[in-house]
This record gives C-alpha cells, structure tokens and sequence, in this order.
C-alpha cells in the first residue's frame, strides 16, 4: 500500500511541471495560426442559426459566419458538435478554442468564460397552438401556464430567476425542437425561445404562432471566448468590426434570420 | 428523403461500433480482475473491489465522462473526447461485468477449488485450468445483455461532440422536423446491431458449452 501511495506522489510530481510547461510559451493565437485550425464549438441542432442541412453539411447563421471569421484569420474552421450544455464547459476546459452557438452574454456565464463583440441582437419570443385561448399581453402572464424551454438557455435563466416560474410549470428540454413538439401536441401551453429559430420552428412544424416578442432575457450574441484571452478576442473583434462595416452580416441575416 | 436519411444516420454506426469495442474489452479486462480480486483477494482486497462496483455502478455514465475529458484529461493524460468518453464506459462497465463474472466463478463452486488443490494444483493453477474456463462460458448468456447495453450506451460520448448514430438522428430531427423517421432510422441500426451481437454470442455459448453441463 505504502509503494501505491510513493508512485502515485510521484506521477503527480512529475506530471505537475509537464503540464505547466506545456502551456506557457505559446499564446493560443499563435498556436491556432501555426496549426491552421481553429476548433469550434457549436450545438447543430439549432436552425436558422446552426444545423446540418439534408446531406449533413453544417449550415446556418452561425456556421457561415465564423467560417468566415476564420478565413480572415487565415486559418480552417474545424467545427466541434456537442450539446449546448457542454459548449461552455469545452471553452473554459480549452477542448475548443472558442464557441458560437447563438449565445446571449450573462453574468453567469460571464464568470468563466469572455465573450467577443456581439455579432447580432436577438429577441425572444413565446410561441402557442393556433388553438391557444389564453391571453399572454405582457411577458409576466405566461407565469400562469405550462412553459417548455431548452436547458441553459438565456431564456431558461429568464423564466427560472427573473420571472421565478413555480418549478411544476416549467419544462426544461435538452432541444428546442422537442419542446416544440410537446407544445403542438399540447403537453405544454407556451415555449420561450430566441424569436428568430422559433418563427423557423412555427413555419416548419405547423399549427404554432407566435404571440409576443421583445427582448427579455437575450438581447446581443456574442462569440465565447476562453476566460481572459485578449489577444484572440482583439483579433476576433476585429474581423466581427470589418464584417459589420462590409454588410457581411447584414446579408446573413436577410439569407437566414428573414423569410 | 428516407434514403439521405439512412445514409447519413448510418455514417455515425463506425463510431458506435470503435467505442463499443474499446469499452467493452476494457470492461471485461478490468472487470475480471475485480471479480478475482473479490473472489480469491481476502477479506480486505474483497471489500475494496466491493466499493470499486459500487461506487461505478452508483456514478452516471455522463458525469465520470465530464470528469474524464473535462477535469482530467489535459492536466495528467492528454485524451481526445473519442478515448475519454470509451475509457469512461469501459471503466462504468467493468463493474458491471464484474458483478457478472462475480456470480459465474461463484457458480462453479468452491468445492471444485478444494478438490484441484487436494490433487496438488496451486490456487493459481486451480483458478487458471479448473475454475476460470468453466465460469467464463456460464458468463456468456449474462454478458450479452452487457454488450447490448454498452453499445447503446455509446450514445453518451456525443456529449464530449463525438458524432455517433444517436447525435446524427437529433440533427436530422432538428433540421427536418421529422424525428419519427429520424430516430426510426436510429432504432433500426441499433436493433440491426444488437441483433447481430447477440446471436454471435448465443452461438458462442452453443459452440462452447460443455457435454456435461447442468441445464
């Protein structure tokens, strides 16, 4: 027992300046510019801003903008797919370099991680049955119904911590398109989601309309950046200027965020 | 449309199939020598083998898979989500297969052990050539409930973005609409694999069981 305890001290002495030394020489800009590749994280489940199209391209809002971003860093974009939960966790751990997956700025999330310049401003908005006979006039009303949400969104956070839902009224699902789903087969009453996906969701699924929209809990988007990296979010700011001032991201916008 | 579908869904079955087959011989190894370890270790080594399956059959699969690839890996061991998230199910499986290998080797009985020791076989030998062979084919109808629930259990790596028949099925869901089809196309390879392994083993435990074996 006692030699166990002697090597394992011992792999974690020598394993202590392996990993200090590994990181320090390096900035993670040079690095990404030296391999060529900028890893990415997104959660492609999410249309019009991320998704796979019928061939299993990803495509969207999201996607054709950072490919673009990388081009003007001179590097390839190589996309990772995870869960949207994972997405922050994989940023601050440094598995991806950064992350764009319609990410709204918190607080919260603001404690881990930084987030670039934003990229386009959001609004939300509450989508209902075509047969839905209640009256939702302002945001505060939907306290009274069954409310479905994707897990850690902006909107989840809403509900949860501004609006204070009672717990047995909210419904948390892993994707937006489960709970719209549950909302057309009336499970739930009302779904919160960022405006521009649920019009894409009500178009797509059929018998859902939109009843409110504003901004409540999303607001600006931003790129996620690992915690404290001002070199790569400078640069990233920068092209995120350009493509502003080219109209670069206006012309996205009118090619996926309109009908 | 149901063709792209298939296609595109079945694209993510290698992945499926390379964790699987780490995980589960990573599962059987670990396993084995835990069931040994309870079985012939004494008192104190049998206990902690006996924490061991506890603690990893208490544990979700997904949270050893965070601490795996998020916590660990980069700081000790550099891995790529693809090993991090095998290695995890593996090591959530060894203690499962542990817990089956427990019950064979219990199953063969410990008179047989007296007896290859009365004819002069060390406890080595005794468990190498009398008890082992006997308790692995007794093994082999439990452990392919474990393999089917390995291999559906390899959906959870698409959580470190491994991109396997499952994750492959929420995009097609999420972009078409249509998560009937999607997710029917997902059960379907499943079914098709679980199928194929299962008959491979049953086959294996007709092909090896022995003449004069009870029931």
């Amino acid at each position: 027992m006692k030699t166990i305890i002697r090597f394992l001290a011992f792999l974690v002495l020598i394993s202590l300046p392996l990993s200090g030394c590994r990181e320090a020489p390096q900035s993670r800009l040079e690095r990404i510019k030296q391999a060529g590749v900028i890893k990415v994280g997104t959660s492609a489940d999410y249309p019009p801003f991320e998704y796979v199209d019928e061939s299993g391209n990803k495509v969207g809002f999201d996607i054709e903008l950072m490919e673009e971003i990388g081009k003007r860093l001179g590097v390839k974009v190589e996309w990772v797919d995870m869960p949207f939960d994972s997405l922050i966790a994989g940023v601050q751990e440094g598995k991806i370099d950064c992350s764009i997956s319609a990410f709204n700025y918190t607080e919260e999330r603001d404690k881990v991680v930084d987030f670039s310049d934003p990229y386009y401003t959001a609004e939300d908005a509450f989508l209902v049955a075509e047969t839905f006979t209640g009256t939702i006039t302002q945001p505060e009303d939907v306290a009274q119904y069954k409310v479905g949400v994707q897990s850690g969104t902006t909107q989840d956070d809403w509900l949860t911590n501004v609006l204070k839902m009672p717990e047995q009224n909210l419904f948390r699902y892993d994707r937006a398109d489960q709970a719209a789903l549950d909302l057309k087969s009336g499970r739930i009453e009302v779904m919160m989601a960022d405006a521009i996906p649920a019009k894409a969701l009500a178009q797509k699924i059929g018998g859902l309309k939109i009843v409110y929209t504003g901004v409540l809990s999303s607001g600006p988007m931003n790129i996620v950046l690992p915690e404290g990296d001002t070199e790569l979010a400078a640069a990233i700011n920068d092209i995120l200027k350009q493509l502003k001032q080219e109209g670069f991201i206006d012309q996205l916008a009118q090619k996926y965020l309109t009908e | 449309m149901v063709i792209q579908f298939f296609t595109y869904i079945l694209q993510g079955t290698s992945v499926t199939l390379a964790v699987t087959l780490v995980a589960l011989p990573l599962g059987l190894i670990l396993g084995l020598a835990f069931a040994l370890l309870y079985n012939y270790g004494g008192l104190w080594v049998s206990r902690l083998a006996a924490v061991y399956s506890l603690a990893m059959r208490g544990v979700p699969p997904v949270a050893l898979l965070f601490v795996l690839y998020f916590l660990l890996s980069g700081r000790l061991v550099n891995l790529s989500p693809f090993w991090a998230g095998s290695i995890s199910l593996g090591i959530i499986s060894s203690a499962y297969q542990m817990e089956i290998l427990r019950g064979a080797l219990q199953a063969v009985g410990e008179s047989q052990m007296i007896a290859a020791r009365a004819i002069g076989m060390s406890r080595f030998q005794a468990i190498r050539y009398i008890i082992l062979p006997q308790a692995i084919r007794l093994a082999i109808p439990p452990w392919s409930n474990e393999a089917s629930i390995v291999l559906k259990d390899s959906s959870l790596v698409y959580a470190l973005g491994v991109p396997e028949i499952l994750r492959r099925a929420q995009q097609l869901s999420a972009t078409t609409q249509q998560p009937f089809l999607a997710f029917g196309a997902a059960a379907l390879i499943y079914f098709i694999l679980v199928f194929l392994a299962n008959r491979g083993l049953d086959l294996l435990a007709e092909k090896t069981k022995l003449p004069n074996a009870a029931a």
